[in-house]
């Protein structure tokens, strides 16, 4: 094991991938010789050439479009939207296009794309530059949306993302590039669709998504010292969703917390709770728990953005609200 | 230029096109056709010319339009079926076949998103470039089509890359019911709209030897590395934009382009070079027929596709029809 950063993690995944298959190839704005806003690709276009590591426009519709195209014939492109609000101006590839040509295709064609993109608030960017877009896409059939806690988790997912056929949206919390955390040495991958119990407990499941994982494990440590002890669970796949592990979870535990970034109404959290509304109501003991955000674009001054984020203290509310019933 | 022999296929996929939409009208008009039949009467030589010109291993993706391109490299079984959506269809009925798409017959998959293909295409042309393969992509469009962003994000990274894409612009003058001079800012050619570096030809788009030529010598320059070509072929449609719209264009205005007829001007230049006689001319017309009617005959008794051909969604993972994943 060594201890990387997130950043790292990811810059290091993506070299082994570019080393180990030649039809792999990364692309976007500024990803080149600067090394991608966030410096995730720094050193790769010195590494492996601009034939393999390029910049492009500014324009996430060439982007999009580019990579559908490339990955309908033969080639596997890694591209980065510098931040998912810009989702939005590839939706029509993403939604009409990457998720449909599998199903649109006469033979076993699929779309071996991977969009890297960042999300999430807590740098006062405003409401263009901080959202968390994955309720955009979470009912789109054909799309694959990942989005890890751990640096480990980063970068064994990315690399199946990049091996993976269908087109998988890998979502990088910027808040989380410099958190550290052990990765293994040897070559390692972790499969797409299968959940992870990041922390054991008995009384409350908390299954909490991408940047709210090291939230909701926080305010699990607070929780044990009150006398109520919280299974942690991540997803890392969102869609689609590993239900299986959630509502095992959910059968021992007898209750649920579902805790993201993106506004609580119309999240992914609420298919969460309906899952276990469906196939697990008679196990439950409480009310079903959703920590979110308000139903607000994500504001600017940095004491509204503050309120706006689901943080340990709104984990510990619910979860205590829920259990005290 | 064409040798006899292929002058005369030309012709039969003129035919072919030409005979295969009048079949599809009778029918529509007689007893409807589950897909609405957007037909391209009147611009066949666009689709037939392109894709003659092109080899088998390269991509095209065509526009709702392009009918040539599903003609020309799928059977017509395939095609008919495909817009009944049956169980022998090509998509086994999961799409109809106007926007299939498949890797055997390099044609590439498209939407029914005017002009969402356009990046998708420089995306074939970037992955000939990764792979250091020596093929080309055609992508037709009308002029509707380049009003969208897709058209100025493509050309230009096309452009600025040096992809080898062959932009192909049906102008057929009328966006859906609309004159394209009432919604396009330029006064002639709308292919004046890329102020890009790249070579532009403004070509006849009923003279299916003249799309020929130019396809060709597109085709060979981005072969070599020149990069793409923007081509503008001036085309009309005969009938609307698609079979349920009421026309409201001049019937003067149709039956003016009906004289310069792409099947006729190309049926009228073999038979002045002796190239070929009216009686192989109807022979192949009625053999054409009864190929297409057999079509039409196997596809209404073609029985409908079972439900399970619905769960190709995902290509790497199984996941059941609430969206969970299936261990």
């Amino acid at each position: 094991m060594t201890e990387q950063t997130v950043r790292e993690s990811i810059n290091e995944a993506l070299a082994e991938e570019l080393e180990r298959d030649e039809r792999v190839f990364l692309y976007g704005e500024d990803v080149g010789d600067y090394g991608g806003l966030y410096q995730v690709t720094a050193g790769l276009q010195e590494r492996f050439g601009e034939d393999r590591v390029f910049d492009t426009p500014l324009s996430e519709t060439t982007l999009g479009g580019t990579a559908v195209g490339a990955a309908l014939t033969g080639t596997r492109p890694i591209m980065e939207i510098m931040f998912g609000d810009f989702l939005s101006v590839i939706a029509d590839h993403l939604i009409n296009y990457a998720a449909k040509m599998h199903f649109n295709y006469t033979d076993d064609t699929s779309v071996p794309m991977v969009v890297r993109t960042t999300y999430g608030g807590g740098d006062q960017f405003g409401l263009h530059h901080s959202q968390d877009p994955i309720p955009w896409f979470q009912n789109v059939p054909g799309l694959k949306m990942v989005a890890p806690s751990t640096p480990s988790d980063y970068k064994g997912l990315l690399k199946s993302a990049v091996r993976d056929d269908d087109p998988v949206i890998f979502f990088e919390n910027k808040q989380r590039y410099e958190v550290t955390g052990d990765v293994p040495d040897e070559e390692y991958t972790v499969p797409l669709g299968e959940a992870d119990v990041k922390r054991s407990g008995e009384d409350m499941t908390v299954v909490a998504v991408g940047g709210m994982v090291d939230v909701a494990l926080e305010a699990a440590e607070s929780l044990a010292d009150r006398g109520y002890d919280c299974e942690v669970i991540d997803p890392r796949t969102v869609v689609p969703l590993d239900k299986e592990t959630i509502l095992d979870s959910v059968k021992k535990t007898h209750a649920l917390t579902v805790v993201h970034e993106s506004a609580t109404f119309g999240g992914i959290g609420g298919e969460i709770a309906a899952t276990a509304a469906d196939e697990a109501l008679f196990y439950l003991d409480a009310p079903v728990k959703r920590v979110g955000a308000p139903f607000t674009p994500v504001p600017f001054a940095e004491n509204l953005e503050q309120e706006y984020l689901p943080d340990e203290e709104d984990v510990e509310t619910a979860v205590v609200e829920a259990l005290e019933v | 230029m064409p040798d006899d022999s292929e002058r005369t296929e030309i012709h039969e996929y003129l035919l072919l096109n030409r005979v295969f939409e009048e079949t599809v009208l009778e029918v529509y008009e007689d007893e409807g056709i589950p897909e609405l039949p957007h037909l391209s009467m009147g611009q066949e030589a666009v689709g037939v010319g392109a894709t003659y010109a092109l080899e088998d291993d390269d991509w095209l993706a065509p526009s709702l339009r392009t009918r040539a391109v599903m003609l020309m490299r799928l059977s017509i079984r395939d095609v008919v079926t495909g817009m009944y959506g049956t169980a022998s269809s090509p998509t086994e009925g999961r799409v109809t076949e106007h926007h299939l798409g498949t890797s055997e017959n390099h044609i590439l998959g498209t939407t029914g998103l005017v002009g969402s293909h356009l990046n998708v295409a420089a995306g074939a042309a970037l992955s000939a470039r990764q792979l250091d393969e020596d093929r080309v992509t055609a992508v037709f469009f009308g002029d509707g089509g380049a009003t969208r962003g897709e058209f100025h994000t493509a050309i230009n990274y096309a452009a600025v890359e040096d992809l080898p894409v062959v932009f192909i612009i049906e102008n057929n003058q009328w966006i859906e019911e609309t004159p394209a001079s009432e919604v396009i800012a330029v006064e002639e050619d709308i292919s004046e709209m890329a102020g890009h570096d790249l070579p532009k030809e403004v070509i006849d788009g009923q003279d299916v030897d003249e799309v020929i030529e130019t396809v060709s010598a597109a085709a060979d320059r981005a072969r070599r590395g020149g990069g793409p070509t923007l081509i503008e072929a001036k085309t009309y449609r005969y009938r609307p934009h698609a079979e349920v719209i009421p026309e409201r264009r001049d019937e003067a205005e149709i039956e003016e382009w009906k004289e310069r007829d792409p099947v006729e001007v190309h049926r009228e230049r073999l038979l002045d070079a002796g190239v070929a006689d009216e009686e192989w001319i109807e022979e192949t017309r009625a053999e054409l027929i009864e190929e297409i009617e057999a079509a039409f005959e196997f596809a209404k008794d073609d029985p409908m596709p079972e439900a399970d051909v619905m769960d190709k969604v995902y290509k790497d993972m199984d996941v059941d029809e609430d969206g969970g994943v299936v261990r």
